[in-house]
């Protein structure tokens, strides 16, 4: 080996030879020459720098002496191939490689490789920079990437930078986690087939071309739908940013997407509850409230106005105007008491009133509150209003058809009475004719009458008249509409009245009334008008059935006693044909009736009156015979004789 | 015999209207007589009074119907007026099929009812006038001989003379002597007159 001289090898033979090895030893990458078989010819300075080896000590050996294996081995074959094929793998391209030291240790180098041409056999050149500090940046570049990912990663949104094509450059986990991907299968898949809805893509993406072309800056919040690697549709709310190079070109756009799926459902299912209160409230009328105590603000549903016909844009009224502006004066001071009770003593209020609307109509309104806390935990009353004008309309309809209807059997029953009746009219005009007549012929002799004659005529005229007029004030205030009303009276003077119109009716038809009545009978709260329509009715029942089967005691008995339970039990019996069980089957059934002239409604009416008086109706046969129909009235307590 | 005078026997259940009635008919004059149920007056019923009935139709217990028919049972002659109420027509005309001379309807005109009352009564007494004949042409014939007898009942039958002497085998002589004691004992005082007593004795009370 010969003296080192500046680049190791041969002596320079002309200008030109001195010219490229001034040129090699001042390049900084390390310059290597090898032949057709791998010998080194040329070892530049930067290369004896590089490799920690002279120029000497490595000319003439194989260029595999700076490899590590498997470089090694294989570089022979790569050599070989490339001159019998002339198939270029690594000429003109470059590559990264790992080098070997004199010392044994390895090093990144970049190799770019030479073909020297119009030689024969070929020789090569090797251009071979150190990377090692280039590697190391690029290892710092890319912790400092993975930390960045790392922080991405934590964010509970989804990240996701697009390039111009649309293909996805960035994707967070959170991302991959919505969307159902691995993320980095996601990088370097184009976002619009991957992961859009077919039906949308075309909209989102002609939008994204429009951030490039510069037509569009995307809009800072936007929500569509992605699907997800399984096919399902989530909806996301974005927020674009778009990615410019320093020369300000679009070159990409960088979202944040939050999955809000779930959020729209709850929002959707919470609009849709409301949306049904509001319907039931609606369908119900029934609006609710509730008002801060003493009487702070208020909350109204939507159908309290509707209700109160009050301007929901003008929000609820406190208690006070409500008292004042909506509830019907003559309602006023009850509803303002319940109130009161309900805020002072925390009573339950419950009450039905009138409102009066701003036109000026009446609605009747049943209202129920009481007291609670807020979600701040303060005193507040809350409750409902319900509008039940309609119920109350419709109950006051039946209760008037009622009335009427009770009205036209009372008539009917007095109907089926009226040949009694004339005949206990009748009996006392006939006297009162009769005793005229007489005084009339007595008076025509002068000195004829006896006096005691004449004071007989006279008083009986006026005791007949008077017996007449009482038959008929009692028709009259049994007969003439009027409302119901309750009274305390004794059992026994209900059947005395009664006997006016029972007692001929029943004489008409051959048949006896007797009446037997316990001694200590209480008093009873009734409607006597309604109690003697049930009584009449049972007694036309008992005489009927007396003429049906014509028994050989014409006789039907009343009696009143005192039940088991205390109550007034007041039965009438007949010795008729009793009461089947097909009859009794459907006795009560409005309209039913065996009778060929019979309404159909005296049981029916009889039962609903007695209900009413809180008592009830049965039968039961007659021992020997016939039927008995009884009904009970309960006592009056404390009024035991 | 002293017979009572003809009486109007009242029955009506209603105390106001009896009493009215006993004065009305008190004032016109005529004995009356009250009585508070058809019973009490069926128990005091004497057929020999002369006189009439005023009687309701309806009354609690016998009604005036079930009294008529009573009456009848026991071939009592006594007109009955009938007082009916409204809606008693078909009582009224089940009355008079029964025998009963009139019927007035409640409330009434004083003057009808005494009319009615005074047609009763004269019918009453109608009644009991040819009571009266009947019973004393029964009385003569009871006084006539079996032989008389057979020639009164062949004359009435209007046999010649000549014909009853052959039907008895006597003489001629022997039927007119009969037959003139006959006239005499019945007191007819023709041969029409004898024909119509004899029919009179025949009919059914």
């Amino acid at each position: 080996m010969t003296e080192p001289n500046e680049t190791g090898n041969r002596p320079p033979s002309n200008v030109a030879e001195l010219e490229l090895r001034a040129v090699l030893d001042a390049a900084v990458d390390a310059v290597i020459v090898i032949d057709a078989t791998g010998c080194i010819e040329t070892f530049s300075h930067a290369a004896e720098r590089l490799f920690g080896y002279a120029a000497d000590e490595v000319i003439g050996r194989n260029v595999t002496v700076l490899m590590p294996e498997p470089f090694r081995s294989q570089h022979d074959g790569y050599l070989t191939h490339h001159i019998r094929s002339g198939e270029r793998r690594i000429i003109g391209k470059g590559r990264e490689v790992v080098a070997q030291r004199r010392d044994g240790s390895l090093f990144p180098v970049f190799l770019s490789v030479g073909r020297i041409a119009a030689v024969d056999p070929p020789r090569f050149v090797g251009l071979i920079s150190d990377i090692t500090d280039r590697k190391r940046a690029l290892e710092a570049l890319r912790r400092e990437r993975d930390r960045a990912q790392a922080y991405l990663d934590l964010a509970q949104v989804m990240l996701l930078a697009l390039d111009e094509n649309g293909t996805i450059s960035l994707v967070n986990r959170k991302g991959g986690e919505i969307l159902g991907w691995p993320e980095d299968e996601l990088v370097g898949r184009n976002w619009f087939s991957t992961c859009l809805p077919p039906d949308l893509r075309g909209d989102v993406q002609s939008m994204f071309r429009h951030f490039f072309d510069g037509a569009a800056t995307p809009a800072q919040y936007a929500e569509h739908e992605v699907v997800t690697r399984s096919g399902e549709r989530k909806l996301i709310a974005w927020r674009n940013v778009v990615l410019r190079d320093e020369r300000g070109l679009v070159i990409g756009t960088l979202s944040s997407g939050e999955d809000v799926t779930d959020q729209r459902r709850r929002m959707e299912a919470l609009r849709k509850s409301e949306q049904l209160l509001r319907d039931a409230q609606s369908i119900a009328n029934l609006g609710n409230f509730e008002t801060r105590l003493p009487d702070g603000p208020s909350y109204w549903s939507r159908q309290m106005h509707v209700i109160l016909g009050t301007e929901p844009e003008a929000g609820p009224l406190s208690w006070a105007d409500y008292a004042a502006r909506c509830v019907h004066p003559g309602d006023r001071d009850r509803v303002v008491a319940a109130w009161s009770r309900l805020t002072s003593d925390e009573q339950p209020l419950d009450a039905e009133y009138r409102i009066v609307r701003p036109d000026g109509s009446i609605r009747f309104v049943h209202s129920i509150a009481r007291l609670g806390r807020d979600a701040e935990s303060r005193v507040q009353a809350a409750g409902t209003l319900h509008d039940i004008t309609e119920r109350k309309n419709a109950q006051e309809e039946i209760r008037q058809t009622q009335e009427r209807i009770t009205q036209f059997a009372r008539l009917s029953t007095m109907g089926e009475m009226a040949a009694g009746l004339a005949h206990e009219i009748n009996q006392p005009l006939t006297a009162i004719a009769t005793f005229a007549q007489a005084l009339r012929r007595l008076l025509a002799t002068p000195g004829a009458a006896d006096p005691e004659d004449v004071e007989l005529a006279l008083s009986q005229i006026s005791a007949q008249a008077l017996r007449a007029g009482e038959v008929i004030r009692r028709l009259r205030s049994f007969v003439k509409h009027r409302e119901a009303h309750t009274e305390l009276i004794e059992p026994r003077r209900l059947i005395a009245e009664l006997m006016t119109f029972a007692e001929p009716d029943a004489r008409l038809n051959d048949i006896q009334v007797r009446v037997e009545a316990a001694e200590d009978l209480p008093l009873v709260a009734c409607d006597p008008v309604q109690i003697q329509q049930v009584l009449l009715n049972l007694i036309r029942n008992a005489i009927d059935a007396t003429n049906e089967a014509s028994p050989a005691g014409r006789e039907i008995r009343m009696r009143m006693r005192r039940d088991e339970d205390g109550a007034v039990e007041i039965s009438v019996e007949d010795r008729g044909p009793g009461i089947s069980d097909e009859v009794a089957q459907h006795l009560g059934n409005p309209f039913y009736t065996t009778k060929p002239t019979g309404t159909g409604l005296g049981i029916a009416i009889s039962r609903s009156i007695l209900r009413a008086h809180g008592g009830r109706l049965a039968h039961r046969p007659t021992p020997g015979g016939g039927a008995t129909v009884f009904f009970t009235l309960p006592a009056m307590p404390g009024s035991d004789k | 015999m002293k017979e009572k005078p003809a009486t109007v026997f009242v029955v009506d259940d209603d105390e106001a209207v009896r009493t009215s009635l006993r004065l009305l008919l008190k004032s016109v004059g005529l004995p009356v007589e009250t009585f508070a149920s058809a019973q009490e007056f069926l128990d005091q019923f004497d057929p020999g009074r002369a006189g009439c009935l005023v009687l309701d139709i309806r009354m609690p217990g016998m009604s005036g119907l079930e009294l008529q028919q009573h009456l009848n049972d026991r071939h009592s002659i006594m007109p009955i007026v009938f007082i009916t109420g409204h809606g008693d027509v078909p009582m009224a005309v089940e009355a008079m099929q029964a025998g009963a001379v009139d019927f007035i309807q409640k409330p009434f005109r004083d003057q009808d009812l005494i009319d009615r009352i005074n047609r009763a009564l004269e019918k009453d007494r109608e009644m009991r006038g040819e009571l009266r004949e009947r019973d004393e042409i029964r009385r003569r014939m009871s006084q006539l001989t079996p032989r008389e007898r057979e020639v009164l009942e062949l004359v009435t039958q209007g046999k010649a003379n000549k014909v009853i002497a052959g039907d008895l085998n006597v003489s001629q002589r022997t039927v007119e002597i009969h037959r003139a004691r006959v006239m005499e004992k019945m007191g007819a005082n023709s041969l029409a007159h004898l024909v119509r007593m004899v029919i009179e004795a025949h009919r059914e009370d």
